[in-house]
This record gives structure tokens, sequence and C-alpha cells, in this order.
């Protein structure tokens, strides 16, 4: 059992606002992280992933619960340059270039990787002389992403690290972190694309609410939500649709049949060998289908809270 | 860590702002070329003798330049800590009381600045006073734009914007003018100049010249004297009404979070 690099007990934090007075931004959140592992945090707007990401990162205290990081306090984690951070609120300085701002911040930290080769790593050669506040939202991140770099640290922390970046620059952008990932660092990621966690992640951890509902490997989060849908060509009554064994769900358009289970394998070999039914895809559901799926119901039903 | 690295960037970054260093160079300069340099009045010695007019509007002039200089740099520090920057920082070595001591320091070098280049052009041209007034009104002149850091802070934390913080330096003209910084006052003017913020940090800064007579135009020579002890009520008060602004702002703030 290896020694988990950050620990998060009971965590919750909430401010003031809301129906009942406060606002529960971050609720009773338990987590912990060994080194090296992957993990995406996945949520929408508001779901408490920032606020939880400035309690690890010691920008924000909660109101109960406690966090080790690095075996210390989040701030000590920092101090001593055991966190590198992309943060999604952090500001620039847009009068600055790109080039000074790595500058600037690594004459502030105790221990730095050559600014020449953050600059390379983040691929930032080329608009290393341009003033930040010239720069667009994709190379912004990049900047930040060297920020983060900097410290040469143990854990990475990346606060929805592709806002604002085309497909392929949040393809180029994640080939470069999955480089540097290699070396044994631990990386959390918040993000709402869910293909992001789904290619880069091992390890989901799904917040609604301020609450962890789900955390697992991506890929058990996933079937966790029972998921798969199984599509045939079937000319078929509606009393045989409803004989089909194991389905949450079903729809037809035309001869198109879709049906919706948890055991793709039950559904699949009925169809294939008690009907007429042919031209057969399984496919898994998507994140954000686990994602609804596992969202308590009183939260989809409007007006019900 | 190297906090002199930091320190010397912050600065350059602030002096080749075109904005910033317009109002905290330039314009003190070209002010002083106009009001204390090329009038013939600045010849004639003040009526103490401890220096010519022109020393006595150097003085002034300096210390709006100084004082331009504390408003801004504190009020985009300020401005810079909520717009996200200060996250930034947090994520280094560099603590929060380690950041204030970096931008004091930035900021009296940046008021030192108007004040070493508007005494050289001062020593070059007509301006005269004994050496040790020299030293002592243009250490005065540093001491005297503190308060308006306190100043530059209220309004950066007031109004988070850089264009807030670029609006109260501009602002400074003013308090200058009922400061008695630029040219004498007299009368109704000086009577209400006398309650402005910038009216007792100028007079303090002049007080080795004038011994606190305020100075008037043409023949009527001194129209009457400020005592040391009411400039250095102004000042308190002044910096007591900057600072209380700072803190109500501040809790505000903290309280919404």
């Amino acid at each position: 059992m290896t020694e988990s690099i950050i620990t998060i007990d009971g965590v919750s934090k909430s401010y003031p606002g809301g129906p009942e007075g406060r606002f529960r931004a971050v609720d009773e959140v338990s987590l912990t992280f060994e080194p090296g592992e992957v993990t995406a945090i996945l949520g929408p707007n508001g779901a408490g992933k920032t606020t939880l990401i400035d309690i690890i990162l010691g920008l924000n205290q909660p109101d109960s619960g406690t966090i080790t990081v690095l075996g210390g306090t989040p701030r000590n984690a920092v101090r001593t340059g055991g966190i590198g951070a992309l943060l999604q609120t952090g500001g620039l300085l847009p009068d600055l270039t790109v080039k000074e701002t790595v500058h600037i911040i690594a004459a502030l930290l105790p221990d730095h990787v050559p600014v020449s080769d953050v600059m390379e790593m983040a691929g930032l050669n080329e608009i290393s002389s341009r003033a930040v506040g010239k720069c667009s939202g994709g190379q912004q991140q990049r900047v930040k992403f060297a920020l983060a770099l900097l410290p040469k640290p143990h854990i990475i922390i990346l606060d929805e690290p592709t806002a604002g970046m085309d497909v392929s620059a949040r393809h180029e952008f994640w080939d470069q972190m999955r480089a540097t990932a290699v070396s044994g660092t631990t990386v959390l990621f918040a993000t709402h694309y869910l293909e992001e966690a789904e290619q880069f992640a091992r390890r989901t951890v799904l917040m609604h609410q301020g609450r962890v509902i789900a955390d697992g490997p991506t890929d058990e989060v996933r079937t966790q939500a029972g998921a798969a849908h199984v599509s045939v060509i079937w000319e078929a009554t509606a009393s045989d649709i409803q004989s089909v064994p194991e389905v949450d769900s079903y729809d037809v358009q035309g001869h198109q049949v879709r049906f919706r289970t948890d055991d793709a394998d039950a559904v699949a070999r009925y169809l294939l060998t008690q009907t007429s039914a042919r031209g057969i895809t399984v496919k898994p559901a998507s994140l954000e289908e686990a994602f609804m799926q596992l969202i308590p119901q009183r939260h989809k039903v409007g007006g019900a809270d | 860590m190297n906090i002199m690295t930091y320190i010397a960037m912050d600065f350059w970054r602030n002096l080749r702002n075109f904005g910033n260093s317009f109002f905290i160079i330039v314009l003190p300069t070209a002010l002083f070329l106009f009001f204390g340099v090329s009038t013939d009045w600045n010849d004639a010695m003040l009526p103490n003798g401890t220096g010519n007019v022109s020393a006595y509007t150097m003085v002034g002039i300096a210390v709006y330049g100084a004082a331009t200089a504390t408003t801004s740099l504190a009020g985009s520090a300020a401005v810079e800590l909520q717009q996200g920057w200060g996250r930034q920082l947090a994520l280094t070595s560099m603590s929060h009381g380690m950041f204030i001591a970096a931008k004091s320091i930035i900021a009296l070098v940046m008021a030192a600045f108007p004040v070493v280049l508007i005494y050289l052009v001062g020593l070059f041209t007509i301006t005269q006073m004994t050496p040790g007034r020299w030293f002592s009104t243009a250490m005065l002149t540093v001491l005297a734009s503190v308060p308006f850091a306190l100043y530059g802070l209220m309004i950066g934390l007031a109004f988070r914007s850089d264009a807030a913080v670029g609006a109260a330096s501009g602002a400074l003209v003013i308090f200058g003018f009922l400061g008695n910084n630029f040219f004498p006052l007299e009368g109704i003017l000086l009577e209400i100049g006398r309650f402005t913020p910038m009216y007792g940090m100028t007079a303090l800064a002049r007080y080795p010249l004038t011994d606190g007579q305020i100075v008037a135009t043409g023949d009527s020579g001194m129209v009457g004297s400020d005592p040391l002890w009411i400039l250095l009520i102004s000042i308190t008060v002044w910096s007591a009404v900057f600072a209380i602004g700072c803190i109500l702002l501040q809790s505000r703030r903290t309280a919404r979070r």
C-alpha cells in the first residue's frame, strides 16, 4: 500500500447565499490520491470543482474537515514547490511578455526547472516576447501550464486547462501533458469535457452540488450508470420489443430499435438468437449519460428542488 | 527564491507603462519647467532667504510627482491582487508580507524617481537652496508621498480596475492645485485648500525652506503661517481617513467571500 499523496477527509466549505442562507460549495468530501495517479474531476459549472482545488492548493480554507498534501499543510506543499497548478481564474499580468511572466514566477520559487526548458515544454518559444495581453486564450493557457511545470512539482493540478482552446490545441496540450506526466507526477484535473476524462484519466471523480457522486476507474464510473446502448434493425411489434429482457428503456425510429440496458450481453444474445433482428451495434454509454444517471433524480426534475 | 529579481522586473514593468510614467515623471518635470524655471519671478529669493522661489515651486511639484507614483503603484497592486495575479503569486514561496514589502520598495523607488529628476533639473537651472535643504526637502517629499499609497490602495480596493486607479492618479492634479503645489494660492482658495489631502504633506516637505510661512505671489510676500503641529494633524487625519477606507473596503470584500 503506497502512502497517499493527498488526503481529503470530510471537507466542507460554504458561502453566504442560497435558499438556506448558506450555499454549500463543497459538502463533506473525502478523497485520497496516490502518487502517479491521473484523475479527472468532472462536473458541471458550480459543482464545487474549483473550490475543492482551491482548498487543495491552500488558496481557500475549509470550514470543517482536514486536508493533508505531501504529508503537511497545502500551504507548505506550495511553498516548497511540491505542487504546480494551472488556475482557471488565475490572472496573468497583461503587460508582461510571455517570457517575463515565466521569469518573474521562477524568481519566486525555491527551485525551478530552467526557464528555457519550460518554455520549450509548453511550446512558448515562438511567442516568448509577445505581451500576455495580446495572446489568445489558448496561448495564455499554455503560459499558465508553463507556470504549473516550473516548480518541478510532485503534483500538478489543472483547473479546466483546455478552456478556450480549439480541438487541435486541446489534443496538442494533452500530448504535452502526457509527455511530462510519465515521470510519475500525480495529476489532478478538473474538466467538463467528458472525452478528456475518458482519454486521459484512469480515475474519474464525479462531482455535483458539492458532493462526490461517483469515484473510481473511469471505465467503471461509466458502466456504473448502467449502461450501454444496443441498436438493431428489426421489424418488430410493440409486444416483441417488450419481451426483450434486461431493458431499461428503448426507442424506435422506423426499423431502427435502440435499447438502453445494464446487461448488453443478455440483450444482444436474445436479439440475435430469438428474433430476426440484424445489424447489431453495442455502444457503451458516454460519461455524460453516466453523469446524468448518477445525479439524484430530484435534481433532474425541474422545480422539485 | 530571488525577491530582488521580482522587484526589478516589476519595477521595469511599471516604468515602461506609458500611462504611469507620463503622470509620474514626464508631467511633473514639464510642470516644473513651466512654473519653476522659465518664469522670471523664480529667481527672486524667498523672504526668509533660505532659497529662491524656484526651490519653493520645485518641492511642491516633486511632492505631486511622488504622490502620483505611490497612488498609482499601490492602487494597481490592489487591482493586480484582486484580478487573479494574486492567486498566481499565492502558488509561489512569496508570502503576503513579502509581497507588501516588495511593492513598498517599488513604490518608494518610483516615488523617488520624479524627485531626483526634478531636483537635477533644478540643480542645473536656476534653483537655489543651501545643500542641507536640498537633502531634507527631498527626503520629506518622498515621505510625504507615503499616505497617498493608502489613497491609491483605497481606490484600487473600491473599484478593482486600472482605469479607476488611473483616474485617481489624474485627480491628484486637482489636489495638487488646492494643496498649493503648483503656484501660490491666496484668499478663499487657500482657505479651502488647507483642508485638502495634499496641503499638509506639501507644506511639511517645504518646511525646511519656509519654517511654515505661506508664500504668496507679487509683493504680498508671506500671507500667513502653518505651525508644524497643524500640518502633522492634517497629515494624520487624511492618513486615517484613507486607512479606515481601506479597512472598510477590505472587510466588505472578506464578508462577501
